[in-house]
């Protein structure tokens, strides 16, 4: 007899692959139908948007060798088949806008802050979030409880963008604890030594907090609407009859079971952290996948976008795979029968 | 019982929180501050300036050659690279615009404009101790010309036939074709081809390919740290800066420089008031008005209204003349005459635009060499409406602009018509919707029922007018307020902000663009560097990507007369003026597109630890730190004792 949690597990990747195929299709479709995106005529006006003398007779030349440089030669669905190809060697060439420079380096370089960055903030806040969320929820009459949703409600609709510029006026020159930019300190170089790696964390520290305290808003507030419906379900109600003690019912019963979408949500923000987040490194100045990819996309530099896409395709699809294999160890009423 | 684990979960959270804000804080980022830029690196003998690329992607690459440098701005070739000749869109740092640098003299042609000879400055080393000589020269451009892929190889492949060094310190070009205007690959206005170390390069396998890592300077400094993740890049002056071309003017006086991304506007702003950064590339005007009210050691091109230094270059509202009916100069006058350019510079600028009405910018030497002498021309210009002459020039423009920033802005505006003029420009077309009226009509447009303008063949008139998004604010506004003056005027017309709008220029995807291709040397009266392209040689029908800067598809006869006689002319030929002049006449006519101002950048300069920054009264040089040009200041910036 077949094992039916093999047969689901079989068609979760399949599925799986399916959603990276089609992902990183579209991606490689929707740069090519933007009108006029063209990363050889976006390096050519660059240079003269830059004021570089370009003799007129000599443009074509440049077309004529950029684009075989670029590897654009070919009709869209051959160059389509060489990018798998290169894909499956993990390999996406060079960066046009940084060529000859791989793309892998340039994304490695960013990914190393992003992922220092937003997995910390993206847990944290997830946890506080959630745990805020729930005993709000729960306690709703508390004062306590209305005081933590007037202020997450008062903070989740400012803009992230002014968020995080008065935290930088605050912190950075009305109270000058923390630096106004930059992901360490001028003149030091990375290396393991200490003096490093407490620049790396001052310079972290308010982006991260910025990112937490809008970061926990939506989380806090997902979670005390789950819990407020989570409590009038049959079963707690039950569980107080029985005098089953409140802690168990909250801990036990609300919170566990309101818990299980937030799990999923924060399986697809994980996922998400591939994006980088673009405010955040524009207005601290911090190095991170968002401006790179921004870079790529206002730079038509195809094999950039398509790197840092697909690294978050996949990492999306595969965080949602390993949820839902998962999900029978948080909710024991999911059988693969 | 349940209470209490709640309010120690709370607490829980609250310690963390707490400790979050205060474990780093007592790492004391103060600690970092203070009186050194980094450590061992004295603020007071730092300058630093805005790199306006922002982060670097790529910042490990110093080739500038090979391509794939993500920022021109963070002091590479202002410091460490030179080139053969510059000219300063100001009055320059010998009071003489050209300037030679690596090229001892101007550079010698033959009669037929087929061989080029430059000979070079002794004495200059390389920062590794090595001399330049013309073997640096010869193999640049034998390397460019043999990689067409990397920047100029394509102009060196198209143009060198040959070239070879005679003698250590003398370089002949022979050319593949007559090139009155070959050396200007090599001269400098915003960059120019810089010259190679070939005892570096020769030595990889791939000149391309090569990071170039850290670089050796051929300028008076040298790469002493920078920012693996993008931000920053800290210079230190060369220990033998005086066997540097820049060095003949003195040493230059800050020991590092350090150029770095500071972020948005408003960090621009606090960083300056913090006295943190000494020169804001370019801030919208806003932001200059803080700072002068703010900050007392602020200082801008102008001392006040408008502050910002013209840049040699002309936004114009370009267009496509393949677009019907956008082909009838009537039509392209009329869309001229429906603007009222005192609220685009107003909407745009706060009224601190530099305007043009003739397709030169009004900076530099040119208001002596096109303003002056054109401006009786224009004052008698007039074009036939109903069979009554029309006169559209109006010099009271600059007037009226600075009557309402005094007024409605509260700025301090110079009174003396002079003075206002070389801030504000010398005039405008008048802002005349009844003669527009009169020119559409005659070409058969009607209006419908609601007052919508409707073509000849009674389709409604629609014009989408494009401009860069937040990356260009003042262009953005000023596109936004003349899509919004031609629907008052009853055209269907749509500002569309995109940061895609040089390449759907190039391919003609427009009617209107709100960009510029015109771009001058400031500092000489040649308009040869952006007008070639315009020759109906090299015109590209819409679709096709263009060659250079006829974005408008714009094709004349008379235009062609006179770029040709231009090529035919020497770079110097005194006669080049006249031509130029007929050139603006031309245009005038046509009115091929609509021009709006110079490019003013609000650079704004801090005296709090250096003084001596170019500026109007002082300019011996463009200030503006994206410029190759701008290396000219630090050796005229002094410190500030404090």
């Amino acid at each position: 007899m077949k094992n039916p949690f093999i047969i689901y597990i079989i068609q979760r990747i399949l599925q799986c692959i399916v959603v990276i195929f089609i992902g990183t299709t579209v991606t490689f479709v929707i740069p090519r139908l933007v009108p006029s995106t063209n990363p050889v005529e976006t390096a050519i006006a660059r240079a003269q948007m830059m004021g570089q003398y370009t003799d007129p007779k000599a443009v074509d030349e440049m077309r004529r060798v950029l684009k075989k440089l670029y590897g654009l030669e070919g009709t869209t669905f051959q160059q389509y088949i060489r990018y798998w190809g290169s894909v499956l060697r993990g390999d996406f060439g060079p960066s046009f806008s940084s060529f000859p420079t791989p793309v892998m380096t340039l994304i490695r370089v960013s990914l190393s802050w992003t992922a220092g960055l937003l997995l910390l903030t993206t847990i944290l806040s997830w946890i506080i979030g959630t745990l805020l969320g729930g005993l709000a929820g729960y306690f709703s009459e508390k004062p306590w409880a209305r005081i933590l949703e007037i202020f997450t409600n008062a903070i989740r609709p400012i803009p992230y963008y002014i968020m995080a510029l008065l935290m930088l006026i605050l912190f950075s020159y009305v109270l000058p604890l923390f630096p106004r930019g930059g992901a360490f300190a001028i003149g030091l170089t990375p290396t393991f030594s200490w003096q490093f790696i407490r620049s790396v964390i001052i310079h972290a520290f308010l982006p991260a907090l910025s990112l937490i305290v809008v970061g926990i808003g939506g989380w806090f507030q997902n979670m005390r609407v789950l819990v407020s419906n989570v409590i009038r379900e049959d079963y707690v109600v039950y569980a107080e009859t029985l005098n089953i003690s409140p802690q168990d019912i909250l801990y036990k019963y609300v919170i566990r079971n309101a818990a299980l979408p937030q799990l999923t949500g924060l399986a697809l923000q994980l996922g998400m952290i591939f994006s980088g987040a673009l405010i955040t490194e524009v207005v601290f100045n911090y190095p991170g996948l968002g401006f790179l990819l921004y870079t790529g996309i206002l730079r038509g530099d195809y094999s950039l976008i398509m790197g840092i896409t697909f690294f978050s395709i996949v990492a999306i699809a595969v965080g949602a795979l390993i949820i839902d294999l998962l999900y029978p160890l948080f909710d024991p009423r999911v059988r693969y029968t | 019982m349940k209470s209490s684990k709640a309010a120690f979960l709370l607490r829980l959270v609250l310690l963390i929180l707490i400790a979050s804000l205060v474990i780093p804080t007592t790492f004391s980022f103060s600690q970092e501050k203070g009186l050194e830029v980094a450590p061992g690196i004295p603020r007071s003998e730092t300058l630093i300036l805005e790199d306006p690329s922002g982060r670097s992607t790529n910042p490990g690459r110093f080739n500038l050659w090979g391509g794939g440098v993500s920022s021109w701005s963070t002091g590479l070739q202002q410091l460490a690279l030179d080139a053969l000749w510059y000219i300063d869109p100001d009055a320059g740092i010998e009071g003489k615009t050209w300037i030679n640098s690596l090229a001892a003299e101007p550079p010698v042609y033959n009669k037929s404009f087929t061989k080029m000879t430059v000979k070079l400055r002794k004495g200059i080393y390389w920062s590794d101790g090595v001399e330049f000589t013309a073997d640096d020269v010869v193999y640049t451009v034998k390397t460019l010309a043999a990689h067409p892929e990397m920047s100029w190889g394509a102009q060196m492949k198209v143009n060198v036939k040959d070239v070879s060094a005679p003698d250590k310190y003398t370089v002949v070009f022979d050319l593949t074709q007559p090139n009155s205007r070959f050396h200007t690959v090599f001269t400098v206005r915003w960059c120019g081809c810089y010259i190679m170390p070939k005892h570096i390069f020769e030595k990889q396998k791939d000149p391309v390919a090569f990071d170039f890592n850290p670089p050796v300077s051929l300028g008076p400094y040298v790469l002493k740290s920078y920012d693996s993740a993008g931000n920053w890049f800290l210079w230190e002056r060369r220990q033998d800066w005086q066997r540097t071309t820049l060095g003949m003017y003195g040493m230059p006086a800050p020991k590092y420089v350090l150029y770095e991304a500071p972020g948005p506007a408003e960090k621009r702003v606090m960083a300056q008031l913090n006295h943190d950064l000494d020169v804001i590339h370019d801030i919208a005007p806003e932001g200059v008005v803080t700072l002068k009210k703010k900050n007392p050691t602020s200082v801008t091109w102008f001392d006040d209204f408008p502050w910002a230094h013209p840049d040699p270059t002309l936004p114009a509202v370009l267009l496509n003349h393949e677009k019907y009916p956008l082909n009838m100069k009537e039509v392209r006058w009329a869309l001229t005459l429906a603007i009222d350019i005192v609220q685009v510079s107003l909407a745009s600028y706060n009224g601190a635009a530099t305007i043009s009405a003739i397709e030169v910018p009004p900076t530099g030497h040119y208001l002596e060499w096109y303003f002056d002498p054109i401006q009786p021309w224009l004052e008698k210009f007039s074009i036939k409406v109903g069979g009554k002459a029309f006169y559209p020039y109006d010099s009271s423009i600059p007037s009226k602009i600075a009557e309402k920033a005094k007024n409605d802005l509260g700025y301090n505006v110079p009174t003396d018509p002079k003075e206002i003029k070389a801030r504000l420009g010398y005039g405008w077309w008048k802002y005349a919707p009844d003669i527009a009226e009169k020119l559409l009509l005659s070409k058969g447009f009607k209006r419908d029922k609601n007052g919508k303008w409707l073509l000849p063949d009674g389709k409604p008139w629609k014009i989408t007018i494009l401009s860069e998004a937040e990356a260009r604010p003042t262009m953005a506004r000023a596109a936004a307020t003349i899509a919004e003056q031609w629907r008052k005027f009853g055209i269907d017309a749509v500002h569309e902000p995109t940061d895609q709008v040089w390449t759907r220029t190039s391919y003609g995807d427009y009617d209107a663009s709100l960009i510029w291709n015109v771009e001058t040397w400031g500092g000489h009266p040649d308009l040869f560097w952006f007008l070639e392209s315009w020759h109906s040689q090299y015109y590209r029908p819409s679709g096709q990507p263009i060659v250079a800067k006829n974005h408008m598809r714009w094709k004349n006869k008379r235009l062609d007369s006179i770029i040709d006689q231009l090529r035919r002319r020497s770079f110097d030929d005194p006669k080049c003026i006249d031509l130029g002049l007929e050139f603006i006449k031309l245009c005038v006519e046509e009115m091929p597109t609509i021009p709006l101002m110079s490019y003013n950048v609000f650079t704004v300069c801090d005296e709090y630890y250096w003084t001596g920054f170019p500026t109007a009264k002082d300019p011996y040089t463009d200030p503006v730190p994206n410029w190759a040009n701008s290396k000219y200041m630090f050796v005229k910036i002094k410190p500030v004792k404090r």
